[in-house]
C-alpha cells in the first residue's frame, strides 16, 4: 500500500510542475496591470513603477518564473500582492469552509443519489424511476445562483429557518453547521442529480449479469443479490464519479459561496483574478491541484478496496 | 428537526448585540493601509480607523466646512505657503501605540507624499517640507499655493494619519493591521467574509455608541439585499438604480440616503486621432447625446444631468459654458458635413462591469439614432483599464468623483500633463490641452475670485472644443433600518459611505 501511495505521489510530481508553468504563463498572458489596480485610476505612472519594483514585478520574466518554481519547490509561496498577508495564511483561512462546503455537498449527494439510483433502477421504467430521472434532470439544469435564491426566498425568507449570511466563525461548530444547510443542500442536490443517474445505470448494467441471474436461481434473498452482489460491482463508476466531482466541486462552489456570503477558495481564486494579484493566483492554483492529486489518489485506493483485481494490477 | 435548528439559530446569534452589521458590494476588503486605500470597500472602512488634521463634518462634503480634527487649529502664512498646524493633546492610537505626536503626523504626510509608499502622492506635488516644530506642532511649507491645501490634509486619501511605530514595525503587514486614532479599531479580517471592527474606548471624541462593526462582503446584490430584508444587516450598499431605491424606500423601516459626491460620467473624446480629430463629428455625438433621458433611464432620485466637465456643486463648477444640446436632426446634419452622410462606425472598447457597461449600451442606442455606432468591444474590467491607458479606444466612457474642487477633476481629466500615454499621464483620454494655461494659474491664485473666473475659463473652452461629453451624474445609495441613527444628516461622505462615529447608535 505504501509503495502504492508513494507510486502515485512520484506521478504527481511532473503534473504539479506543469501546472505552475502553465498557470506563471496565463496569470501574465491576461491583460491588466496589478500595480494600477491595487493603486486605483489616480496613479502616476511612477508610483505604479514604483509599486511594480517593490512587488518585483519590474525583472526579466524568466527571473520572476526561476524565483516562483523556486519558492513553490520549498512550499513558499509568498505574499499577495494586494494584502500583503502570507499566502497560505490566507488560505488557511477559507480552506476549512470550502472542506465543509465540499464533504457536505457531497454527503447530500452521496445519500440522496445513491438510494434514488437504486431504486429507479429497481423499478424501470416504472413511476419511481421517471420520477427519478426528471428530478434528476430538473437538478442538473437549475444553476446553483437560481437554486440558492430560491433556497434563501423560501427557508430564510419566508419560513426565516435559516440566515442568508452562510459565513460563520470556524470556532463556533453549531453555527457553521447551522448556516451550512442551505448551501450544502444547493450544491449537494446538483450532484446528487449526477449520482443519481450513474447509479441508475451502473446497477442497471450490474442486475443484468449472469452471477446476478445465478445467484437469484441459487435462492439468494433479493435484498442481498441487490446490495451485496448488485451494489459491490456497480459502486466503481459511482466512487469514480463522487472523486472526479469533489474536484469540480472544490472549483465550481464559487456561485454557491457567492450566493450564500461564505467564505472559500473560489471566491479567493476569482478574487485574486481581478484584482491581478499574481501570486496568490499562483499559490491557489498550486493549492488545488494539489488537493484534485489527493482527491484523485484516494479514489485509486477506494478502487482496491473495492475491487481487489485492481492492487493487483 | 424544527426546534434543532431553533436552538442552532439562537446559539448562532448569541453575539450580536450593539454590532452594526454593514453589507457591501465587494468580494473582499484590499488594503486597509489609508495611503492605498483606493477601492470603495477600503475607503468606507478607512475612514472609520483614521482621522485627519482637519476633517469634513461629518454628513458633509462641503470643503467651505472644514473643522478641526486632529489639528486643533492651524494658522497660514499671508502669502499662503507656510501652514501651521497646533495638535490636539492627548490623542491615543488603537492597540497601545500611545499618544499622537507631531512626528506621526510628518511621518505619515511624508509616506502619503511618496510614490513608493502611497497611491496619493501626486496630491503632495507642491509640497516642500513638513516638519516637527515640537511635539505638537506641525508646519508644512509648499513650493507654490494650491487651491485647498486644507483638502489634502483632511480625512480623505492620503491625509490620513498613521501611527509612525505601527506602520514601520508592521511594513506591509500594516495594510491588513492598520493603526490610527479614529472611533473603530480593526480587530481582524475573514478574507472573503467580513471585517470585525471594535469601539476605541479612548477616542478622543469620546467612546463610541456602538461597540462592534461588522463590515460583511456580500458582491451578489440579490443576496446582499435578502440579507438585508431577512434583518441581518443594519446597513446596505445599494445601487444607484431608481427601481432599488423605490422598492427599498417601501420596506417597513427602512430609510433609503442618496448622498454625495455625485460620479460625473463624460464620454471622453480622443481629439488628436481619427475620427475624433474632427471637431464636427465631437459635436454630432455631444448632439446625439440625450442626458434627460439617461436621467429618466437611471432614476431622477439617483442621477441628474451632467452640466459641465466638472460634477455640479465642486468648487469652481459653472454651466455656463456652452455645452451643446440635445439635437438629433443637427447630430446627422454634422456627421454628413463631416463626410459621412451614411454614418459612421467607431470601435469602443469598454467594461463588462454592470453597472458601466448598461450606461453604456443606452448611450450605444442613442448615438445609434444619430446615425454613430458604437462597435463595442467588452473587456474585463483591469483589462478595460490598461487598454484605455494604451490609447486603444477612441471614445472613453468614464465615471469619477473627485475632491470637490474644479482643479483635481480638471488637472487629471483635461490637462495636458495627464494625457494617458505620456509619462506624467493620469485620466486625460481627451489629450486635450488648451485649457492648461487657466488650470495652472487658477491652481496657484490667491485671489478667489480670479480662481473662479480662470476655473469657469477653463471649462468653456473644454466644453466648447467638445474635448468630452458630460452625460450625467450618478449619487451614492445606502439603505438603514430607521433604528440606526448616524448621528449626523447625511448629505456627503467623502469616503463613498455612511461616516460611523462615536454618536452612531442602534436604538432599539
Amino acid at each position: 500500500m505504501t509503495g502504492f501511495v508513494a507510486r502515485r505521489l512520484l506521478a504527481s510530481i511532473p503534473t504539479l510542475l506543469a501546472v505552475l508553468t502553465l498557470v506563471f504563463i496565463i496569470v501574465r498572458i491576461v491583460p491588466g496591470d496589478p500595480a494600477m489596480v491595487i493603486l486605483g485610476d489616480q496613479a502616476t505612472p511612477e508610483a505604479a513603477a514604483a509599486l511594480r519594483a517593490r512587488l518585483g514585478l519590474d525583472v526579466p520574466i524568466w527571473t520572476q518564473y526561476l524565483r516562483f518554481i523556486g519558492s513553490a519547490l520549498t512550499g513558499d509561496f509568498g505574499a499577495s500582492m494586494v494584502t500583503s498577508r502570507p499566502i497560505l495564511e490566507e488560505v488557511a483561512a477559507v480552506l476549512p469552509h470550502t472542506v465543509d462546503l465540499t464533504l457536505a455537498a457531497m454527503l447530500v449527494g452521496v445519500v440522496v443519489g445513491v438510494p434514488v439510483g437504486i431504486w429507479a433502477a429497481l423499478h424501470r421504467n416504472g413511476v419511481i424511476d421517471v420520477a427519478a430521472r426528471l428530478l434528476s434532470l430538473i437538478g442538473l439544469s437549475f444553476p446553483v445562483f437560481v437554486s440558492g435564491i430560491f433556497l434563501l426566498l423560501a427557508f430564510a425568507l419566508h419560513w426565516r429557518i435559516f440566515p442568508v449570511i452562510g459565513s460563520a466563525e470556524l470556532s463556533d461548530i453549531p453555527d457553521r453547521l447551522y448556516k451550512l444547510v442551505l448551501p450544502a443542500l444547493t450544491l449537494g442536490l446538483v450532484m446528487a442529480a449526477y449520482i443519481t443517474r450513474v447509479t441508475r445505470s451502473a446497477m442497471l448494467a450490474s442486475l443484468s449479469e449472469d452471477y446476478i441471474r445465478t445467484a437469484r436461481a441459487k435462492g439468494v434473498p433479493w435484498r442481498r443479490v441487490v446490495w451485496v452482489h448488485g451494489l459491490r460491482n456497480a459502486s466503481l463508476p459511482i466512487v469514480t464519479v463522487v472523486g472526479l466531482y469533489v474536484g469540480i466541486l472544490i472549483g465550481n462552489s464559487v456561485l454557491t459561496e457567492i450566493v450564500f456570503n461564505r467564505p472559500g477558495l473560489g471566491k479567493v481564486i476569482v478574487g485574486a483574478l481581478n484584482q491581478r494579484d499574481y501570486t496568490m493566483l499562483q499559490g491557489l492554483m498550486v493549492i488545488y491541484c494539489f488537493i484534485i492529486v489527493v482527491v484523485n489518489l484516494i479514489t485509486d485506493l477506494l478502487y482496491g478496496v473495492l475491487d481487489p483485481r485492481v492492487k493487483q494490477a | 428537526m424544527k426546534k434543532l435548528l431553533m436552538a442552532l439559530a439562537l446559539l448562532a446569534g448569541g453575539a450580536q448585540a450593539q454590532t452594526l452589521r454593514i453589507g457591501m458590494a465587494a468580494q473582499d476588503v484590499g488594503r486597509l493601509d489609508p495611503h492605498f486605500a483606493v477601492s470603495t470597500i477600503d475607503r468606507v472602512a478607512v475612514a472609520w480607523m483614521f482621522n485627519g488634521l482637519v476633517r469634513f463634518p461629518p454628513g458633509s462634503i462641503d470643503p467651505a466646512r472644514i473643522e478641526p480634527d486632529l489639528a486643533e487649529r492651524w494658522e497660514s502664512s499671508a502669502d499662503g505657503k507656510t501652514w501651521t498646524f497646533f495638535l490636539r493633546r492627548g490623542v491615543q492610537f488603537h492597540g497601545g501605540f500611545g499618544e499622537l505626536t507631531a512626528d506621526d503626523v510628518v511621518f505619515s504626510l511624508r509616506r502619503a507624499a511618496t510614490a513608493s509608499s502611497s497611491a496619493f502622492s501626486a496630491d503632495f506635488r507642491a509640497f516642500e517640507t513638513i516638519e516637527a516644530v515640537d511635539p505638537h506642532t506641525v508646519r508644512i511649507i509648499l513650493r507654490e499655493n494650491v487651491p485647498s491645501l486644507l483638502g489634502i490634509v483632511t480625512n480623505y486619501s492620503g491625509g490620513y494619519i498613521v501611527s509612525r511605530r505601527a506602520a514601520t514595525e508592521r511594513g506591509d503587514g500594516f495594510a491588513r493591521a492598520p493603526i490610527g486614532t479614529g472611533p473603530f479599531a480593526l480587530e481582524r479580517v475573514t478574507p472573503n467574509a467580513s471585517a470585525e471592527l471594535v469601539a476605541h474606548a479612548q477616542y478622543f471624541r469620546g467612546a463610541p455608541q456602538v461597540q462592534r462593526i461588522s463590515y460583511r462582503f456580500i458582491p451578489s446584490d440579490a443576496s446582499r439585499d435578502l440579507a438585508f430584508q431577512n434583518r441581518e444587516l443594519d446597513i446596505n450598499y445599494g445601487r444607484a438604480d431608481q427601481t432599488w431605491v423605490t422598492r427599498n424606500r417601501a420596506l417597513p423601516g427602512v430609510t433609503v440616503d442618496v448622498f454625495e459626491p455625485g460620479e460625473l460620467t463624460i464620454l471622453n473624446l480622443d481629439t488628436t486621432r481619427p475620427p475624433f480629430n474632427d471637431i464636427r463629428i465631437r459635436q454630432a455625438v455631444a448632439h446625439a447625446v440625450n442626458r434627460a433621458e439617461m436621467v429618466r433611464w437611471r432614476g431622477a432620485d439617483v442621477s441628474r444631468e451632467g452640466q459641465s466637465l466638472v460634477p455640479r456643486g465642486y468648487l469652481g463648477f459653472t454651466a455656463d459654458n456652452g455645452l451643446l444640446p440635445f439635437d438629433l436632426a443637427r447630430a446627422r446634419a454634422l456627421l454628413a458635413e463631416a463626410g459621412h452622410p451614411q454614418g459612421i462606425t467607431i470601435r469602443v472598447v469598454h467594461t463588462q462591469l454592470p453597472e458601466m457597461l448598461s450606461g453604456m449600451q443606452v448611450i450605444q442606442q442613442q448615438l445609434r439614432r444619430a446615425g454613430i455606432t458604437l462597435d463595442l468591444q467588452v473587456v474585463e474590467h483591469a483589462t478595460f483599464h490598461q487598454q484605455i491607458r494604451q490609447n486603444l479606444s477612441p471614445l472613453v466612457y468614464y465615471a469619477a468623483a473627485r475632491f470637490p474642487v474644479a482643479d483635481i477633476y480638471l488637472s487629471q481629466f483635461f490637462h495636458g500633463r495627464a494625457r494617458v500615454g505620456t509619462p506624467t499621464a493620469v485620466t486625460n483620454f481627451s489629450h486635450c490641452s488648451m485649457a492648461d494655461a487657466q488650470i495652472d494659474a487658477a491652481r496657484i491664485s490667491t485671489n478667489p475670485a480670479e480662481q473662479l473666473r480662470l476655473w469657469a475659463e477653463a471649462q468653456n473652452l473644454l466644453v466648447r472644443a467638445v474635448c468630452g461629453v458630460p452625460v450625467m451624474e450618478t449619487l451614492l445609495v445606502f439603505a438603514r433600518r430607521n433604528n440606526v441613527d448616524y448621528g449626523y444628516p447625511l448629505t456627503g461622505a467623502m469616503s463613498l459611505g455612511p461616516l460611523i462615529t462615536e454618536a452612531t447608535r442602534i436604538t432599539q
